[in-house]
């Protein structure tokens, strides 16, 4: 779906963006792009989504070059949810959809309705103007229009950002359901928890470049010390002791009378991210 | 497709300019011009300017004390005064140097006539003292009437007519002060004046004041409407949206400047239908739709390329107080006072004004290569309106 080589960016003289970055994304995959502010993830999003030109190295989507591909049926492949929720205040979130649903076919699109209610946004609000919204409504709004048009790419930036724990578990499932469709998805954020939870694959990005790409278990397990952390009881006082995982192939090796707990050591994809560039991700 | 996409853009734009209250304020502005139109300046007429008269020999009377005048060739003295202390100059053509209005009085001697400098001593054959003429008795007097800087004074009493005016600022306006204070005294106020065009005083009001609103209300609400929407889907964000829509960004452009220019060709039209009334109204309506169209389209165009280019509405609001006082301020002065001089010509907007005023008065700008500019203006700016937008979409955010 997604095929970058060398891909270099400069907002001008000394301001490189971009050093080469090359990567693939496959059909139907989840694509997530970790990075913190001003690593150049935006930048990659923005050319792959067509808005930035002048950009070195190639770029390949739906097989055809980006260079020869903005035309109106690649914007109709494509679905962008933005950071922030970019709404027209003064309209309803039907009037909003029913809007920027306009400029697409009628055969590629969803009912607003149904997709509002699968994003469980009160109906209440349906034909009240976006103004009235709290954050989380409207971001609900922003990715039905992300979705309105059935798009074969989905790109997702912060997806989670400014939702309450429900919203973003909300938004996790939905995220889940257009993979199973075969929706090809890109996500930038920083939000590691959110990377690994519905990653396929996630770039590590600092400074313009990848740091290391790979499955987020790949990762995890490729950067383990492989132990486990044990809390126990013995002799009526409370211990700690950390332990590998072959060690704990005949068992516990120490005398206890009871576990109190047992934690994997295994790093979160922000201690690779550290690992890997020595800066964290937010 | 395409053309549901900018029926889309259309009506979206229309809805904005609704929530925004554009055509209310379209409404207030169409009502209160032409109240003022109606009910105050097609009225308005110049009071002609008092002349005081100090002749305490009463030799206005005398036909042979003037007389003796003629023949001598003596000349009358303008008494122009200012306060300023420097003396205002005259020139051979007996033009008025221009007065400050500050410091101690001056004095400016200068030969009484214009053109003619008989008119001055042509009193011989006049003896029926004016009915414009208003006596006083002292010096003081003919000083302290004069003082409103629109009233002339003509002091007999050294026997040799001395004007006396303080300037009202505008040079030429003093010369015209100073002239119909000769004639008055010369009696010579019958048959003068040429009557150019079959316009009354009411219509020729009208037709000036309707082009001059025409003329700054195009150029501020052109520039303004379009701007004032372009921020708030700015401030909404939802400019970056149309940058990842399968919608054409000339599109995006020509239906907000498709909506400013069909609301401007109304108001236009009932601006001008109303004032000039149904008759005159349409005999100059197509001349001035056409230099509306122009004006409004580049207004509208400047207003978006401000819009998408500066960051927040201060600066926006900024770069228009400065334009308003560089561009819109030297026509206007330019159109509405004796201000003038061959700089003017050099000032675009003064081509606008002149064609709108030309178009409203019936005889409309035919010279191409005004067309050719103006043609030449919108293009560039469409292509800058264009150029800053796809950068704006690209913006970091």
């Amino acid at each position: 779906m997604i095929e970058v080589k060398d891909l270099t960016f400069s907002y001008g003289k000394d301001k490189e963006a971009l050093h080469g970055l090359s990567f693939t994304v496959a059909d139907g995959e989840i694509f997530g792009f970790l990075g913190p502010n001003g690593s150049g993830k935006s930048t990659t999003q923005k050319i792959l989504t067509g808005i930035l030109k002048r950009y070195g190295g190639s770029v390949t989507l739906f097989g055809k070059d980006l260079k020869n591909a903005h035309t109106q049926e690649f914007f109709r492949n494509i679905g962008v949810l933005f950071e922030f929720p970019y709404l027209y205040a003064n309209l309803s979130a039907l009037d909003n959809l029913r809007y920027f649903a306009s400029f697409y076919p009628k055969e590629q699109l969803r009912d607003p309705e149904e997709l509002l209610d699968e994003l469980e946004f009160k109906r209440d609000f349906l034909r009240k103007p976006v103004s009235s919204y709290s954050k989380g409504m409207r971001q609900r709004v922003s990715m039905a229009r992300a979705l309105i048009s059935n798009p074969r790419l989905l790109f997702l930036d912060e997806p989670t950002s400014g939702m309450d724990p429900t919203g973003a578990v909300l938004f996790r499932s939905i995220i889940e359901k257009e993979r199973q469709k075969g929706t090809t998805i890109f996500i930038t954020t920083h939000n590691m928890f959110d990377a690994d939870l519905l990653c396929d694959r996630v770039a590590l990005l600092s400074n313009g470049n990848i740091a290391a790409l790979d499955t987020p278990r790949n990762l995890k397990e490729q950067n383990s010390s492989r132990s486990i952390a044990v809390s126990y009881l013995h002799q009526g006082r409370r211990r700690e002791a950390t332990i590998t995982a072959p060690e704990l192939k005949n068992g516990f090796p120490f005398a206890y009378d009871e576990i109190v707990s047992i934690h994997s050591q295994e790093p979160t994809l922000e201690d690779i991210f550290i690992q890997y560039t020595g800066r964290r991700l937010s | 497709m395409m053309r549901q996409g900018f029926s889309q853009l259309l009506k979206k734009d229309f809805r904005l300019m609704l929530s925004g209250r554009f055509f209310l304020l379209a409404l207030a502005s169409l009502v209160l011009y032409s109240c003022y139109i109606h009910f105050v300046y097609a009225k308005v007429d110049q009071v002609i300017y008092p002349v005081y008269l100090f002749d305490p020999q009463g030799m206005l009377d005398t036909q042979s004390n003037l007389d003796s005048q003629d023949n001598s060739g003596s000349q009358g003295n303008f008494g122009s005064q200012d306060n300023s202390g420097s003396q205002g100059a005259s020139d051979s053509q007996g033009n008025f140097g221009s007065q400050g209005n500050s410091g101690s009085q001056g004095r400016t001697d200068a030969p009484c006539d214009v053109n003619s400098r008989s008119n001055c001593n042509s009193r011989s054959s006049q003896t029926a003292r004016s009915d414009y003429i208003t006596e006083v008795d002292s010096r003081e007097a003919l000083e302290a009437a004069c003082e409103d800087r629109y009233s002339v004074g003509i002091d007999l009493s050294s026997g040799t007519p001395e004007f006396y005016l303080l300037s009202s600022g505008i040079r030429t306006a003093d010369n015209y002060r100073a002239i119909w204070a000769q004639a008055v005294l010369a009696g010579n106020l019958a048959g003068q004046a040429e009557v150019i065009g079959t316009n009354s005083r009411e219509m020729k009001n009208r037709r000036e004041i309707t082009a001059e609103f025409l003329f700054f209300e195009l150029s501020a609400v052109g520039f303004l409407g379009l701007a004032s929407l372009l921020f708030k889907e700015k401030q909404m964000g939802v400019i970056r949206v149309h940058g990842i829509l399968p919608v054409n960004r000339t599109m995006f452009i020509l239906s907000k400047l498709s909506l400013f220019l069909v609301s401007d060709l109304v108001f236009a039209s009932l601006l001008t239908l109303i004032n000039l009334g149904p008759g005159q109204g349409a005999a100059v309506l197509p001349a001035v739709l056409l230099q509306t169209g122009i004006l409004s389209l580049i207004m509208a165009l400047t207003g978006f390329f401000c819009a998408v280019r500066l960051p927040d509405f201060k600066q926006f609001s900024l770069l228009y107080l400065i334009l308003a006082v560089f561009i819109t301020t030297p026509v206007f002065l330019a159109g509405q006072t004796g201000l003038s001089g061959g700089w003017i010509d050099y000032h675009p907007m003064y081509h606008l004004f002149k064609a709108m005023k030309g178009a409203c008065f019936l005889t409309p700008n035919t010279q191409w290569p005004y067309y050719a500019a103006c043609l030449g203006t919108i293009l560039l700016l469409f292509l800058l309106a264009h150029r800053t937008l796809t950068r704006e979409l690209a913006r970091e955010g």
